[in-house]
C-alpha cells in the first residue's frame, strides 16, 4: 500500500521522533502463547513501529481506532492519524490492518528522520 | 518384585547431620510419582505441617521423578517435580509445587533414585554429589556467591568432567572427591555423560521469595520460591551421575504407542500443517518470545520430548531459555531498542541474567509494570516515599535489567522489601489501594496474574484460587489462542464452537464426560456446577497426569487434533493416550479415569496439608481488583474468544472482554465446588467420609487431631 503523506515540518518531525510523557502513554499488549496477554504501552512512534514489526511467535495487541486519536492528540500528527483512520475504515482483518499501520508509521518515521537529518546538515 | 518404571529407592538427605538414607519406593507406589509421591513423603517426613514459611527448618522439600522419566514417552520423560512449603505468598505460603525440565530426573533415575527428600538444615553451605548409589556431602563455601552457571561449571571442574563435546568413558569411582574410606556397596559404572546439576543462585542464597532452582542453562523451577527453601537449608546444588537404566514392563507396547503418536497424531514434517489445532501434534517449535537472534540454532529439549521448544544459538546468548523468561523485559526493551535485532539481544541477555541469578522472572511480568508506574508517579525513586537508587530513567537497557535483578536477588534497594513477598511489600509501602485498583495484578495468593484473567478464563483463575499458586496449566487455553489468532488473521476456524466442546466432552471422563456445558464460558454459566466440574477435572487430571506422571504441560492433554480425520486428539485414546504409556512402562492396567481418581486423591492430600497450615474457605478469595474492576484488556488485545452458549443454546466463540466478577455469586460457586469435592461447605475442610472412601483415613485422623476435620452434615 502506498501512503502519500506530505512532508512534515521540522517541529512536527521532532515530535514524531520523541516520546510523549508517561501520562500520555498508549496501552499496547502482546499475545504470546503460551504465556498469555502481556500488558505494556508505547510512548513514541519509533517504539510503536518496533512494536508492530511482524513476529512469527506472537501478535501485537492494540486498539487501532484509539491509536489514531492518540497519534493526533498526543503526538500531534493529524495527517498520520487520518491515514490510520483510513486503514481502519477499510479494514481487511486485524493482522493485515496492523501491518498497514506498521507501513504507514514506517513511512512517517523515514520522512521525519530525513527532515531532521537534512536540517542538521 | 520388580517395580517397572521405578528405580526402587528414594534418597533422604538429612541436611542437619549430613547423612544420606535410602528408603523403599514401594510404600509410595499408590501415589504414582512426582507430586503425588512428593506430597506423601512430605506428609510422612514433615513433622510440623502448620508451618507457613518454607524457610522454616521443619520444611521438607522433595525433588521427584515419575516412572516415565528417562523413557521415550512423548513429552513426558524429562520433567521433574519439586514440592514443599513455599516462600512469599500471601496471606500464607502454602505447601506448593513447581516443575522443571531437562535431564535431571532422567539422570536421577539412572543413578537409582526415584526422588530426593531434603530435610533439616546444614550449619554451612554444602553441595551434594550423587554417583549411582554413592552420596557425598561436600563443603560449598567456595561455591556460595556464584551464579547458577558458574556453580555448574565449577562442579564439573571439581569432578574433572571435561568441557565441550569431546568426551570419553569415565569410571565413576575414579572421578575425584569420592571418599576412599567409604567404599560403595555396589559396582560402579562408567559413563560418557556430564552430571545433571540442580542449583540455586544468589536469589536462593538470600532466601528471596522469587528464588528459583536452575538446571543446565535454562531449565528453571520458579514458582513457589523453592530456591529460597534450598538457601535456608544451605543447599547450593545437587549433582547427579547415573549409569543404570529403567526397566520398562512392555517395551513393544511403548514403542507401538510412540509410533502411533508419530504416524497418527503428529503433523507430517514432509508436508507440515503449521496451523494445526493440536497440542501433541504440532511441529517442533521453539517457544521464544522475542524474534530469533539467528537462524543458526540447534533445537534443545527435555529428555524424550518430541518438540524441542528450546534452542542453542551460535550467538552465544539466550541458550535454552524459553517462554516467559525470554520476554519478562520486553515492554521496556522496545523503548530503547533501535532495531528488532537489538530488541532480541537485550531480551535474551535479560533471560540469561535471570537464569544466572536464579530468579523467577514471572513476578516481573506484572510486577515491573507496577514498579514503573510507582516511579513515573513520583512515588518510587531516589529521595521519594519508596526510596530506590536504581537507574529507573534507563529502564529498558541491559544495565537496568542487571541492576534490578541483582537488587531483587540480593535483598538490596527495593529488593529488601520485595524479598518476602510482593503483596507484603505493597502493604508495607502503604499501597493497599493498588490491590483494589489492579495497579498490582497479583490475582491470588500473592502471586502474579498469568496473562489469562480469572474473570474471563474461568478454569485457570478458579483453579488457581482453589489450589495453591498460579495454576499454570494450559489444558484448555489453546482454545482462546487458536480461535483468537484465526479471528485476527481473518482465517476460517478449523473447528467450530459446537464441535470443539463436544470433542472435549468425549474425553473429560468422569465428571464432565459428554457434558459440553462445562466449556460454556458465558456470563450465565460462570458460577455454575458445570464450571465447578471443569475446574475439578483439570485439577485432578493435572495432579496425576501432569504433576505426578509428569506429562509436559505444553503438550498434554491433546483433546482435539486437526491432524486426525475425526479430529479426536491423543488424550485418553486407546492407542496413544496417557494411560497407554503409563501401563506400558509400569505394567499397570490403569484406565484413563483411574488416573483422574489418583489425581483426586493427591488433590485431597494437598488440601489436607493446606488445611493443617490454616486454610479456611473465608481465606479463599481473589485480590480485590478482580471483583471491583472489569476485565478491560481489550485495550491491549482486541478480543478474548471463548466457547459460549447463547440464550437459544447455540454455541459460539464469544469475546469475553469487559467482564466483571460478582463476589457474592463467586462465594456461591465455592459452595458448589466444596460440595462436589466432598468437603465441608462452611470451612472447605475435608470430611472423613470423603477421605476414607479414598483409603486416606490416616489423613482424617490427623485433621481430627488438629481440630480441622470437616463436618459430615455440612
Amino acid at each position: 500500500m502506498n501512503f502519500s503523506l506530505s512532508q512534515p515540518s521540522e517541529p512536527l518531525s521532532r515530535k514524531i521522533l520523541s516520546p510523549v510523557p508517561f501520562k500520555d502513554r498508549f496501552p499496547a499488549g502482546r499475545l504470546k502463547p503460551p504465556v498469555g496477554i502481556l500488558p505494556g504501552d508505547v510512548r513514541s512512534l519509533p517504539e510503536l513501529h518496533l512494536f508492530l514489526e511482524p513476529d512469527v511467535a506472537s501478535l501485537p495487541g492494540i486498539n487501532l481506532k484509539a491509536l489514531a486519536e492518540w497519534v493526533e492528540v498526543s503526538i500531534g500528527d493529524k495527517e498520520l492519524a487520518e491515514a490510520i483512520r483510513a486503514i481502519v475504515d477499510t479494514a481487511v482483518n486485524y493482522v493485515e490492518d496492523c501491518l498497514r499501520v506498521y507501513e504507514a508509521v514506517g513511512v512517517r518515521l523515514d520522512q521525519a528522520r530525513g527532515i531532521i537529518k537534512e536540517n542538521a546538515v | 518384585m520388580t517395580l517397572y518404571g521405578y528405580a526402587g529407592k528414594i534418597l533422604r538427605l538429612d541436611m542437619t547431620h549430613r547423612k544420606a538414607i535410602a528408603i523403599d519406593t514401594e510404600p509410595y507406589r499408590r501415589w504414582g510419582g512426582g507430586h503425588g509421591m512428593g506430597a506423601a513423603l512430605f506428609w510422612d517426613y514433615c513433622k510440623d505441617k502448620t508451618i507457613t514459611d518454607g524457610r522454616h527448618p521443619a520444611n521438607v522439600c522433595c525433588v521427584m521423578t515419575s516412572p516415565l522419566c528417562g523413557t521415550i514417552v512423548p513429552s513426558a520423560g524429562g520433567r521433574c517435580e519439586v514440592v514443599g512449603v513455599g516462600v512469599g505468598q500471601y496471606p500464607v505460603s502454602w505447601f506448593t509445587r513447581t516443575n522443571f525440565g531437562g535431564r535431571f530426573s532422567t539422570m536421577l533415575k539412572y543413578a537409582g533414585w526415584d526422588g530426593i527428600v531434603i530435610e533439616g538444615r546444614s550449619d554451612s553451605p554444602v553441595w551434594v554429589d550423587i554417583r549411582d548409589g554413592q552420596v557425598i556431602f561436600h563443603d560449598a563455601q567456595d561455591l556460595w556467591g556464584k551464579d547458577t552457571w558458574a556453580t555448574q561449571l565449577e562442579i564439573r571442574d571439581l569432578i574433572k568432567i571435561r568441557r565441550g563435546t569431546k568426551t570419553h568413558w569415565r569410571d565413576l569411582q575414579a572421578l575425584p572427591l569420592a571418599k576412599s574410606d567409604d567404599p560403595p556397596g555396589e559396582d560402579f559404572g562408567r559413563t560418557t555423560q556430564k552430571p545433571a546439576i540442580l542449583c540455586i543462585g544468589p536469589a536462593g542464597e538470600h532466601q528471596t521469595c522469587h528464588a528459583a532452582l536452575i538446571h543446565d542453562a535454562g531449565n528453571g523451577a520458579g514458582q513457589g520460591g523453592l530456591g529460597a527453601v534450598w538457601g535456608s537449608k544451605n543447599l547450593k546444588a545437587i549433582s547427579v551421575l547415573g549409569t543404570g537404566g529403567i526397566q520398562v514392563h512392555d517395551p513393544k507396547a511403548l514403542l507401538r504407542a510412540r509410533m502411533i503418536t508419530k504416524e497418527k497424531y503428529v503433523t507430517r514434517w514432509q508436508a507440515p500443517d503449521f496451523q494445526a489445532w493440536t497440542r501433541i501434534g504440532r511441529l517442533p517449535n521453539p517457544i521464544i518470545q522475542a524474534a530469533p537472534p539467528t537462524d543458526e540454532r540447534r533445537p534443545q529439549s527435555c529428555q524424550g520430548c518430541i518438540n524441542g521448544c528450546r534452542s542453542r544459538y551460535n550467538v552465544g546468548y539466550g541458550n535454552e531459555s524459553a517462554c516467559q523468561e525470554t520476554f519478562w523485559y520486553g515492554p521496556y526493551v522496545r523503548k530503547v531498542a533501535k532495531s528488532r535485532a537489538e530488541d532480541t539481544e537485550i531480551n535474551l541477555k535479560g533471560a540469561d541474567i535471570v537464569q544466572k541469578y536464579g530468579l523467577n522472572s514471572f513476578v516481573l511480568q506484572p510486577g515491573l509494570h507496577w514498579l514503573e508506574h510507582l516511579y513515573e508517579d513520583g512515588v518510587l525513586g531516589p529521595g521519594r516515599p519508596i526510596p530506590s537508587d536504581l537507574p529507573w530513567e534507563s529502564i529498558g537497557t541491559l544495565d537496568f535489567a542487571e541492576k534490578i535483578v541483582r537488587a531483587l536477588s540480593t535483598r538490596t534497594d527495593i529488593g529488601a522489601d520485595l524479598a518476602d513477598g510482593w503483596v507484603q511489600a505493597a502493604l508495607k509501602w502503604g499501597r493497599e489501594e493498588d490491590l483494589h485498583t489492579g495497579a498490582l495484578q497479583f490475582s491470588y495468593w500473592g502471586v502474579p496474574e498469568h496473562g489469562y484473567d480469572p474473570r474471563a478464563e474461568l478454569e485457570w483463575g478458579y483453579g488457581s484460587l482453589m489450589g495453591d499458586r498460579d495454576t499454570n496449566t494450559h489444558c484448555f487455553n489453546y482454545i482462546f489462542t487458536n480461535v483468537s489468532a484465526a479471528f485476527a488473521f481473518g482465517k476460517p476456524l478449523r473447528i467450530g464452537a459446537e464441535e470443539m466442546v463436544n470433542l472435549h466432552a468425549k474425553k473429560m471422563s468422569p465428571y464432565a464426560k459428554d457434558r459440553p456445558e462445562v466449556l460454556d464460558y458465558s456470563d450465565a454459566n460462570m458460577y455454575s456446577e458445570a464450571v465447578a466440574q471443569i475446574v475439578r477435572w483439570q485439577q485432578h487430571y493435572c495432579r496425576f497426569y501432569k504433576n505426578s506422571a509428569l506429562y509436559c504441560d505444553l503438550k498434554w492433554p491433546d483433546f482435539v487434533n486437526t491432524n486426525v480425520p475425526d479430529l479426536e486428539g491423543a488424550t485418553a485414546s486407546p492407542d496413544a493416550g496417557e494411560q497407554v504409556f503409563w501401563n506400558a512402562v509400569t505394567g499397570d492396567t490403569l484406565r484413563f479415569e483411574d488416573g483422574i481418581e489418583i489425581g483426586r486423591r493427591i488433590w485431597n492430600l494437598d488440601n489436607a496439608i493446606w488445611v493443617l497450615q490454616g486454610r479456611h474457605r473465608d481465606m479463599v478469595h481473589f485480590a480485590p481488583y478482580i471483583y471491583k474492576t472489569v476485565y478491560n484488556k481489550g485495550e491491549v488485545f482486541p478480543f478474548f474468544m471463548w466457547t459460549c452458549r447463547d440464550d437459544d443454546g447455540k454455541w459460539h466463540y464469544k469475546d469475553l472482554m469487559g467482564r466483571s466478577m460478582d463476589k457474592a455469586k463467586f462465594e456461591e460457586w465455592k459452595t458448589i465446588f466444596y460440595r462436589l469435592e466432598g468437603w465441608d461447605t462452611k470451612t472447605g475442610w475435608p470430611k472423613r467420609s470423603t477421605l476414607e472412601q479414598m483409603d486416606m483415613g490416616f489423613v482424617a485422623d490427623a485433621l481430627q487431631a488438629a481440630g480441622r476435620l470437616g463436618e459430615e452434615a455440612s
